[in-house]
């Protein structure tokens, strides 16, 4: 045994050495301090890996580092940042060595935070939540999903393991030339959401661009549907399902109707035809264009749709409950989390580096580059009438509600690939409402029992 | 550095000498083993472990085994990867002789630029053909649909990707357009050594072109035929990266490949153990077929002599 160890040590060691070679420095202020530890002492460094691969937030990030390293003299902040797969593939054997990374942001959901904290890597940062009262800064329902059993046996309960800066969800871009044109004003009830889809299609417009080539993007048209159905049922739902909780189950009535309805959108022509062989960047582009009148997504796109040609012409809303003001799950969450290495020796440090990034300035900056921040923004901060004043006050609709609802491929390990599949051979009717149903029933069950929550 | 162990050889126990060359090849095969090798016996390895690659594996026998031959999902993947078999080596196999006939033994006004244009795609990156294709089989404004419905077509204009029957074929055809140029190529060589005389005796023997091709050429292709079969079987076999990019195993999970069904359990779903059983199953039936490819062809060559 001890052979494999130091076998798979070597490994490990050749490895990161060839990944962390990959790993794209920052322009971070490296250079004018010379050696990493300083002799003089007193000098710390601090290593942060991180994933604001886009310009202008890395341009805010260096920003902060510079002020953080200027509020604490004698610390310097190493920064490497990664693309979102690098950190997922490379994160594991990084926090497990002692030269890894500090502070790093990983995905929450129980392949990569609960993961890594059932392997004993990550720092529980409980304590630290309450020195700096984390609490006042995040809802409830974010604490949760940053949550997990030190044991990693269970998600959304337990310690907190991540703190995020900036806000992302789910909703409706619209193109207001097209609501105009057609007569229609923002829904404020799913019927009058059915009522415009009927209306411009009639004019002639592709109602919903939509393109699921790549798989992913029908899952969130299917949870925009299925927050109308679970908004009349059962709001707590979400929690209970992605937390594995063993008390619910993905066949239930909610999700049923959501199928139903999304098949007879499909009948009805409301998205871009032929669109299980469309790009979700064709379906993007389609809308960005201002060749379709409405695109289901998250607010992640919002900074590509203001650089884009129709950017004045852009709103958001979020898709309108049963009735008007009906509290409904709105598929939600915050970036990816900053963590803490278990092994590291400079958590105190760290902390204080997250609350950093936590703080009012922090949230104006990452504001400035078109991120909604968790925290929401004054009224007086955000320019009227434009695209990212919809967002920020869908965030404050969602938090005030507190309906912060879930990615549903977060349920079990297996679940993207599931309801993928199941979600393209639906909408290509290859399968009924029922059996789709019933195959990610199937796969949540095996979850279950894997997980000894069910015999 | 290696000359140091290359000392004039001294008369001494001729085992010494014999160990010599060993030395040289020492630096190459140390890369090898930590590379290839021992990766190869690892995975053997964890085939036989519940691992997440994360926590501890934890020996389970032959579980993981057990569960990949009731998974339905590496049935599909299976039988997809068998319909690649046909796209990626039998097609292209047929249509590199064919244009072998065309352009060997005759003269046709720039014949080195139209071997070399047919032979492009091969040697373009994977992932750029998976964009290319992509962008051609886009059904609104991809080339395919716009030709077809421009004359008239419009039918047989589809989604490709995104349609449940023809996505398979969509991805296979771009594999087959992919690998003909690598037996093409091998094959113009084969057919530039075949004694010209042989035609010519046949040609005073009253023979026609087919015969020719039937009795000349086709046998004496024969070795390159068996090295393209081999190499576009393992081809077919291991296709992922034309997948990735185009389709990502869908729709649904009509174009789901055994090379997949290893990435998404080794990097996706956290089941390393799972996708090394897979991996080893995979080599298994490469193995096999490539065995029965040479065998047949061994015994082909033992009936020549």
């Amino acid at each position: 045994m001890k052979r494999n160890i130091s076998a798979v040590a070597l490994v490990a060691i050749l490895l990161s050495l060839v990944l962390s070679a990959c790993a794209v420095p920052a322009a971070a202020p490296t250079v004018d301090g010379g050696q990493e530890v300083d002799a003089q002492g007193g000098e710390t460094t601090l290593l942060v890996w991180d994933i604001w691969t886009r310009e202008a937030d890395s341009q805010v990030v260096d920003q902060l580092d510079q002020e953080f390293e200027a509020a604490n003299p004698g610390v310097k902040i190493d920064r490497v940042v990664k693309s979102f797969d690098d950190m997922k593939a490379t994160a594991q054997l990084a926090l497990s060595t002692p030269e890894g990374p500090d502070v790093a942001q990983i995905n929450q959901g129980e392949s990569d935070m609960v993961a890594l904290v059932r392997a004993g890597l990550l720092a529980d940062l409980t304590d630290y939540a309450a020195q700096y009262a984390w609490a006042d800064r995040w809802d409830p329902s974010l604490v949760l999903r940053n949550s997990v059993k030190p044991d990693g046996s269970a998600y959304g309960e337990g310690s907190l393991y991540g703190m995020a800066p900036t806000a992302e969800f789910v909703g409706v871009f619209y193109n207001k030339d097209k609501f105009a044109a057609a007569g229609i004003e923002v829904p404020k009830t799913f019927a009058e959401f059915e009522a415009a889809l009927a209306k411009l299609k009639e004019a002639g417009e592709t109602p919903i661009a939509f393109g699921d080539l790549d798989g992913w993007p029908a899952i969130h048209t299917f949870s925009e549907a299925q927050g109308v159905f679970l908004g009349e049922e059962d709001p707590a739902y979400l929690d209970d399902f992605i937390y594995a909780r063993g008390n619910v189950g993905f066949d239930n009535p909610a999700n049923l109707k959501a199928a139903q309805k999304l098949v007879e959108w499909v009948d009805a022509g409301y998205f871009t035809p032929d669109f299980l062989g469309v790009a979700m960047d064709d379906a993007f582009q389609q809308f960005s264009a201002g060749d379709a009148a409405m695109f289901l997504t998250g607010s992640w796109v919002s900074g590509d749709l203001a650089a884009g040609p129709n950017a004045d012409k852009m709103g958001f809303f979020l898709m309108p409950g049963s009735t008007e003001g009906a509290r409904k799950p709105v598929v939600a969450g915050t970036s990816t989390a900053y963590t803490i290495r278990a092994g590291s020796e400079k958590k105190d440090l760290a902390a204080k580096y997250i609350d950093w990034m936590m703080s009012d300035r922090a949230m104006e900056l990452f504001a400035g580059t078109g991120l909604v921040p968790v925290k929401g923004l004054p009224a007086d901060k955000v320019a009227e009438g434009t695209l990212f004043a919809d967002l920020i006050a869908a965030w404050d609709q969602v938090r005030s509600t507190n309906s912060i609802g879930h990615y549903l491929d977060w349920a079990t390990p297996t679940f993207y690939n599931t309801i993928t599949a199941s979600l393209q051979e639906l909408l290509g009717k290859q399968i009924t409402p029922e059996e789709f149903i019933a195959k990610n029933q199937a796969d949540y069950d095996a979850w279950l029992v894997e997980k000894g929550v069910k015999q | 550095m290696s000359t140091s162990t290359a000392a004039p050889p001294r008369r001494g126990r001729p085992g010494r000498r014999r160990w010599t060359p060993f030395l040289y090849i020492l630096p190459g095969f140390a890369i090898y083993a930590v590379f290839v090798l021992w990766p190869i016996v690892d995975t053997l390895r964890y085939s036989f472990f519940a691992w997440d690659g994360f926590t501890a594996p934890v020996f389970n026998g032959v579980q993981n085994y057990v569960d990949l031959l009731q998974d339905p999902l590496f049935h599909i993947a299976l039988r997809n990867s068998l319909v690649f078999i046909l796209f990626y080596s039998i097609l292209p196999i047929v249509l590199g002789l064919i244009l072998t006939m065309l352009l060997v033994r005759r003269r046709i006004f720039g014949l080195v630029v139209f071997r070399a244009g047919l032979f492009v795609p091969y040697i373009l990156s994977m992932v750029v053909v998976g964009v290319v294709w992509r962008w051609i089989y886009n059904p609104s404004f991809g080339p395919l649909n716009q030709l077809l419905r421009a004359v008239g077509l419009d039918l047989l204009a589809r989604p490709w990707l995104g349609d449940f029957t023809w996505a398979l074929p969509a991805v296979g055809f771009v594999g087959m357009w992919v690998q003909y140029g690598f037996c093409m190529v091998l094959f113009i060589a084969g057919a530039q050594r075949i004694d010209e005389t042989l035609y010519v005796a046949a040609k005073i023997d009253g023979a026609g072109e087919t015969q020719q091709l039937w009795n000349i050429t086709l046998p004496g292709l024969r070795g390159e035929i068996s090295v393209a079969l081999v190499t576009t079987l393992i081809a077919a076999l291991r296709v992922f990266d034309l997948i990735f990019v185009t389709t990502r195993g869908g729709p649904g999970n009509q174009t789901t490949v055994v090379a997949m069904l290893i990435y998404d359990n080794a990097f996706v779903l956290n089941r390393a153990g799972y996708a090394a059983a897979i991996a080893v199953v995979l080599t298994l039936i490469i193995l096999a077929i490539s065995y029965a490819v040479l065998a047949v062809r061994m015994r082909y060559m033992s009936q020549e002599d």
